[in-house]
């Protein structure tokens, strides 16, 4: 765990301030099949950001994210409903986004409250079940109308593609993610939540509070997630049970933090920026492959760099660095 | 005729819940021996089932006749899939790592069935399938009636296996301590592949009945990897008991609340059952903690 109260070095900042500045102009350079790629990798690495939240820190592995992904599009589209047509959709949207979260606030914390008693695999399952169960509640009664869906409205701003526009919404979102990450990795809460995942029984002795510190993970990540249902519903302009308590939402989370390196910031997104390229662009034609491809790469990132690409590259260096001091010490 | 009706939905339970325990008896046999969460169990099941398929079509093969090659297919693949992947995890230690490895198998193995037999919706029925006997009102056809006379001999063959034969012995000291077993002479590594092997045949054997009874798609598998976990987690984890009595249960949940509550809420019971089941008891109803329980 180095470098966890290391101050942000001047070089870190300058090359997040280039990263911002590039994805700023990217959707006036971009056409707009590449905007629709890069939107997919901010969302979808937000997301995986959100995840990492609780399981980059603890072994607690959400298999099951995207019940509050569809949680949140779903409240959305109900207090939608309720509103008349004379509310502006910008204004929707935000009350949406509000309805959302205070509602996942409330499902996560009753979720949790039981299921966080439960450890790993039985955790990992019983999210996978939880969402299961909201996919299908939504489907069976008719007050949800899951199988026939919302249509929602077109926001519209002056002087901007809805691509654009939404690449923005998206950009946004991921930068919030990152920097709740970034604020929790640093503090108390953060130290405490990897004492956790290092060993939890020893951490509750020396006194860490882990149920207070897991619930408020949790309820964080289950929060963001479906910040991030609502903005992807209102991309699409409708939402079905099918759009969104999909069970490759929760499993790709996953992959994307395994891919890039669970419990970092960037590693998540990167994992999201290869795996959407890869299956979107490289095999773009080949959608029979998709599948294949993401097991074999799952497959192979678990058995040959548990760590993922950020552990691989870091593990290198510190090698490098070992035969240097080695070598010195020789001549 | 309330009497019938609840006796029919109690005969149609039961049928399916004899499906249910031989579909989860592999999974179950993998958790206890081998501490892992088989993700690729529900795509072994179809797997089954479209290899039934694929010797019906090409050589007239009846499917239940199929049903020894369809084991020993299965046996092969299942040891190898161990052997090759699941033991690095394994070795590791971490259970996080064989829950993602076998579910990057059962991505693998989902793909290859939707470009071997495209993604359309198959079926092993054969007519003399839908011969029905009437038993004092209550009806049951020859697909249900072959199909649970079969998972009852296959829980009976794996039972004997386990607690009467030499590796079935290995098996279970290996189940309660590799370490020990391995001290012993047991040749641990040889069980776990055996075990993947056994699994992956009663799980193939399994989806041959399924077959018989219902049309299957290439996308059932998280719905059947899942059922074996509930039917493990009712019964308890390891033994074709507990596997049969969690398998019963959930074919009991699964037919009565959809004859008396509503054809669409089976999975909102049998998931709601499951979630009451891992806070109250996880370790199942025979409460055999191997170590695949935390």
């Amino acid at each position: 765990m180095r470098g966890f109260h290391k101050p942000i070095s001047s070089r870190q900042w300058g090359l997040s301030a280039l990263l911002l500045v590039g994805a700023v102009a990217l959707p006036f350079v971009a056409s707009p099949f590449e905007l629709r790629l890069a939107q997919q990798i901010l969302l979808f690495g937000g997301l995986a950001v959100a995840w990492n939240l609780l399981g980059g820190f603890t072994t607690y592995w959400s298999f099951g994210h995207a019940a509050f992904f569809g949680l949140g599009a779903f409240a959305a589209g109900l207090l939608g409903q309720q509103l008349g047509p004379e509310v502006p959709v910008a204004l929707r949207l935000v009350l949406g986004l509000l309805f959302a979260m205070a509602v996942t606030l409330a499902a996560a914390v009753a979720v949790a409250l039981p299921v966080l008693r439960l450890r790993g695999i039985y955790f990992a399952i019983a999210m996978l079940a939880f969402a299961q169960i909201l996919g299908e509640v939504s489907k069976t009664f008719d007050v949800f109308q899951g199988a026939i869906g919302f249509t929602l409205p077109i926001l519209k701003v002056p002087g901007l593609a809805k691509v654009q526009l939404f690449y923005f919404l998206f950009l946004v979102f991921l930068m919030v993610c990152i920097g709740l990450f970034v604020v929790m990795r640093r503090s108390r809460l953060g130290v405490g939540l990897t004492c956790i995942g290092q060993d939890e029984d020893t951490a509750a002795m020396l006194g860490v509070p882990t149920e207070r510190y897991k619930l408020t993970a949790f309820v964080i990540s289950a929060v963001l997630t479906a910040v991030g249902g609502v903005l992807y519903s209102y991309s699409l302009g409708f939402m079905t049970a099918d759009t969104v308590f999909r069970i490759d939402i929760s499993l790709n989370l996953i992959l994307y933090s395994m891919v890039g390196g669970i419990g970092t910031v960037a590693g998540p997104i990167i994992g999201a920026a290869i795996m959407i390229l890869l299956t979107q662009v490289v095999l773009g034609d080949l959608l029979d492959l998709h599948m294949l491809v993401t097991g074999a790469v799952l497959v192979a990132m678990v058995t040959l760099a548990p760590k993922g690409l950020i552990g691989l590259v870091r593990d290198m260096r510190r090698r490098r660095e070992e035969t240097t001091v080695e070598e010195g010490a020789a001549s | 005729m309330t009497g019938t009706l609840f006796l029919q939905t109690l005969v149609d339970g039961l049928i399916l819940g004899g499906i249910f325990s031989l579909s989860a008896v592999g999974f179950s046999l993998i958790f206890g021996v081998l501490g892992v969460v088989n993700l690729s169990h529900g795509i072994f099941v179809l797997l089954g089932a479209y290899l039934g398929l694929a010797l019906k079509e090409a050589w007239g093969i009846d499917p239940l006749m199929a049903i020894p090659l369809v084991f020993g297919a299965l046996f092969v693949l299942g040891g190898l899939v161990q052997i090759t992947l699941v033991s690095g995890a394994v070795r590791r230690g971490s259970l996080m790592s064989s829950l993602l490895i076998t579910f990057g198998v059962s991505l693998m193995l989902r793909d290859l069935i939707i470009l071997v037999f495209g993604p359309d919706v198959q079926s092993l029925s054969s007519s003399w399938l839908f011969d029905t006997f009437r038993i004092g009102g209550v009806i049951v056809d020859g697909a249900r009636a072959s199909g649970l006379i079969a998972s009852l001999l296959s829980l009976g063959l794996l039972s004997y296996v386990l607690y009467r034969s030499k590796v079935g012995r290995a098996m279970r000291a290996t189940a309660q301590q590799d370490f020990a077993a391995g001290l012993c002479g047991i040749d641990v590594k040889k069980i776990y592949a055996m075990t993947f092997g056994v699994s992956a045949g009663f799980a193939g054997v399994s989806g041959i009945i399924v077959g018989l009874i219902n049309p299957f798609t290439p996308f059932d598998d998280t719905h059947w990897t899942l059922n074996a976990f509930v039917t493990v987690v009712l019964g308890g984890v390891g033994s074709p008991v507990g596997a049969l009595l969690g398998g019963l249960m959930l074919g009991g949940i699964s037919t009565f609340s959809s004859q008396y509550v509503g054809s669409l809420y089976p999975n909102v019971f049998i998931f709601g059952a499951l979630l009451l089941m891992l806070i109250v008891r996880p370790n199942g109803l025979l409460g055999n903690a191997y170590k695949g329980s935390v």
